[in-house]
């Protein structure tokens, strides 16, 4: 008895030649110009690490799931990463239940390739024990509906479900600090995975004799291809792999072209992703902001919670740097913001300030102790859903790969990079200082702020520079506070020291003002 | 300690339930079904030609494939295919195709609790979307029981976890049938995890199990309402 006749499905000559022929004139059977993406949508779940992601009509979903394991005897230091891939039966009659078929096994390993071997995903940071525990990831990719591409939407899927995952901190005790307690996620918060940067796989198909190009394939155009090419790019224009399973001959000159377009397309699917696990945090807008003799002034607001930020520079001559914030990167780049805590940042900038014109809506109310905590409360859920964001400081920026550019104290950068980890001051894993918000003297200092601006950079220049390390305060703050202190913090340095080359000394302040 | 439920939900409240279909393009059927957290996806193909080995041929066959979120198609997953086969099979028609297969793959999203009930109303809603006859719905419910002997309708995960007993009930549910009231009362499935005492030890009357079934049959009502508003508004589109 045939059990599949359902499964089969062949394509009409009729419709073979109507696809070819109409690529001949440029045209696509969705209406699409041949290098132009579908409608990407980017969803998730209410679990940490879980994505669903739709491009057109392909609709691909990623869990992420962690577990302590043993490490690999030839290393002992890094975690492991692993991608599984489900190829439903729900997704097209021809997927069978069982052993993935030879286009799952591919798309894992295309996956697979360009997280793994690019060092994507920061795998020694997630080691606990060496040589004894470490963590491992593991990546589920669901494929619920096959409109063509799998390849690219699974790709998209495990990035977004690998910047939104959260593992549980876990603190080394016992005799010989060997026992590894892992605590849940009501007791300590979890953590975020570092991704350095997001290889994105752009697929192309060849289709005809001619050579036509077309790119992001429907399934129509896909059992219509003769070849096809996958190209794993990340923004800083690094190649992370090339996939070319045989099919018709090529020329490396369209190779090439290829090339070019699945860079401008990569830099176009990281900004999506990017907002996608931004917008989930929360809307954040610049209210107003005001440059005055070496003083800026900035107002952002995020739901309810209304941040007045200060930032004055010494040596006014300097060009701030370029600061991004969130989802509001593009647009405010050339501006300066301030960032939690008071610190003295010794960073670099290339870039000139640019002078804004909006007037600036002072904010009445004094900032006293009572504001800081109103304020505080409530923004815990602005504060812990903008903590989603932090994961976004680690990913690549538009600048260059390499962190650590000349000008900045590399020893102070690797600190601060390292202690994220830490997210809680009773971790003593790393030998950095952790991360803490300088909430304290924020506060005491933020009094006199907002009653008057220009006496607030009167009160800046008293301050002695310091370093980031100093104005880092011991962080034993409740979780809403250090959700929002700390993602400015993280962002604070990944940002300013990422656009460094120059040496400026300025001091910062940040003072919170709440407005229910 | 029982009568604070998280987000302050009544003992027979239920948590909002939401129901949509032709979710997939390529599927014949799909719908997309979530009670509070617990998401559910479904979808359907068929009939197709023929049957299994050891199926009658002489009735339509339904097949399940119950796909996890994370991890391998192990035990569990196994149990929950043969009861929301013989589930489905209660409710289709079996005599109007008959040597055919239908095709039932459900992917849990998210499960906070009352994960079957949820994958029920997702397939049949994904049968009702893909056009396949059915006698009636089958509406399901799940309830647990706590240690003072206080009945929980809908529970989530945690609650699920915590209590002593819980049951996950399925009834039919239609307006007009052709069958005889007898069999539109009766209960389709029913599963029990751990152990429901009856009151008098001597006489072991399952008495918290028939509580459990009363109040679920009471809740019955009202959900298959909600379930069939949601379901016809669409297929007025």
């Amino acid at each position: 008895m045939e059990q599949r006749l359902g499964s089969t499905w062949r394509m009409t000559v009729n419709e073979k030649k109507f696809i070819e022929t109409a690529l001949l004139s440029d045209l696509r059977t969705d209406g699409r110009g041949p290098f132009d993406y579908r409608n990407l949508t980017i969803q998730f779940g209410s679990e940490d690490g879980s994505s669903e992601v739709q491009l057109g009509q392909t609709r691909v979903m990623g869990f992420v799931t962690s577990q302590l394991v043993q490490p690999y005897r030839d290393r002992p230091n890094e975690g492991s990463l692993a991608i599984f891939t489900e190829f439903s039966p729900m997704a097209d009659p021809s997927f069978e239940v069982g052993r993935p078929g030879e286009f799952a096994v591919e798309l894992g390993r295309i996956v697979d390739r360009g997280l793994r071997e690019s060092r994507a995903v920061d795998t020694e940071s997630l080691c606990v024990v060496a040589g004894k525990w470490v963590w491992s990831i593991r990546i589920d990719l669901h494929i619920l509906d096959n409109g063509g591409n799998l390849v690219d939407a699974a790709n998209i899927a495990a990035l977004a479900a690998l910047l939104t995952f959260r593992r549980p901190e876990c603190t080394l005790g016992g005799e010989d600090g060997q026992e590894v307690t892992i605590h849940p996620p009501d007791v300590r918060e979890p953590l975020p995975l570092i991704v350095h940067h997001l290889p994105i796989a752009v697929t192309f198909a060849f289709i005809g004799n001619e050579s036509t190009v077309v790119i992001d394939p429907s399934h129509f155009e896909e059992a219509v291809m003769g070849g096809k090419l996958t190209a794993t790019l990340n923004t800083n224009g690094d190649v992370c792999a090339i996939q070319k399973a045989g099919g018709e001959g090529v020329m490396q000159s369209v190779i090439m072209q290829c090339l070019r377009i699945a860079s401008v397309k990569a830099a176009d699917i990281t900004d999506k992703i990017k907002k996608a696990v931004g917008l989930d945090g929360g809307v954040v807008e610049v209210a107003h902001e005001r440059y005055e003799s070496g003083l800026w002034t900035l107002i952002l607001k995020n739901g309810g919670v209304w941040l007045l930020i200060l930032l004055t520079n010494w040596s006014s001559k300097e060009a701030f740097c370029s600061f991004t914030l969130l989802h509001l990167l593009e647009k405010l780049r050339n501006k300066t913001f301030v960032l939690v805590g008071k610190a003295a940042w010794k960073g670099v900038n290339n870039l000139s300030k640019e002078m804004e014109k909006p007037k600036m809506k002072t904010e009445d109310r004094s900032i006293n102790q009572d504001d800081m905590e109103i304020e505080i409360h409530s923004s815990k859920k602005d504060g812990s859903s903008l903590g989603d964001n932090k994961p976004k400081a680690f990913t690549g920026g538009p600048s260059s790969w390499d962190p650590y550019s000349k000008g900045v104290n590399v020893d102070e950068l690797k600190a601060s990079l390292a202690s994220r980890a830490v997210v809680t001051p009773k971790e003593e894993m790393d030998t950095s200082p952790p991360l803490k918000p300088a909430t304290d003297e924020s506060l005491k200092d933020a009094d006199p702020a907002p009653s008057s601006q220009e006496t607030a950079g009167t009160t800046e220049h008293t301050n002695e520079a310091k370093t980031l390390k100093d104005a880092v305060k011991p962080k034993h703050k409740r979780k809403k506070k250090k959700n929002l202190h700390h993602l400015f913090e993280t962002l604070l340095e990944t940002r300013l020291s990422r656009c460094c080359n120059v040496n400026l000394l300025c001091s910062l302040e940040l003072a919170i003002v709440a407005c229910n | 300690m029982d009568l604070e439920r998280e987000g302050g939900r009544g003992a027979n409240q239920l948590r909002p339930i939401d129901c949509s279909r032709n979710v997939l393009s390529r599927a014949h059927g799909s719908a997309s079904c979530s009670h509070g957290e617990t998401r559910v996806l479904a979808a359907v193909y068929g009939p197709k030609a023929g049957t299994k080995k050891n199926e009658n041929p002489e009735k339509a066959c339904i097949e399940v494939i119950w796909k996890p979120k994370s991890g391998q198609i192990g035990k569990p997953e196994k149990e929950f295919q043969m009861i929301l086969k013989r589930t489905l099979q209660n409710i289709c028609l079996l005599n109007v195709h008959p040597n055919t297969t239908t095709s039932i793959i459900v992917q849990v999203v998210h499960d906070d609790g009352s994960l079957l009930p949820c994958a029920i109303h997702a397939a049949c809603a994904a049968l009702i979307d893909a056009g396949i006859p059915l006698k009636y719905l089958a509406v399901s419910i799940s309830c647990c029981l706590t240690e003072s002997g206080k009945i929980l309708l809908d529970p989530n995960k945690l609650e699920e976890q915590k209590m002593k007993a819980f049951v996950c009930l399925a009834f039919p549910s239609s307006v007009h049938s052709v069958l005889t009231e007898g069999s539109i009362n009766g209960i389709i499935t029913s599963l029990t995890h751990g152990v429901m005492a009856g009151y008098t030890f001597l006489t072991l009357i399952l008495d918290e199990y028939f509580q459990c079934v009363e109040q679920g049959r009471a809740a019955i009502t009202p959900l298959s309402n909600i379930l069939k508003k949601k379901l016809q508004s669409q297929s007025a589109e």
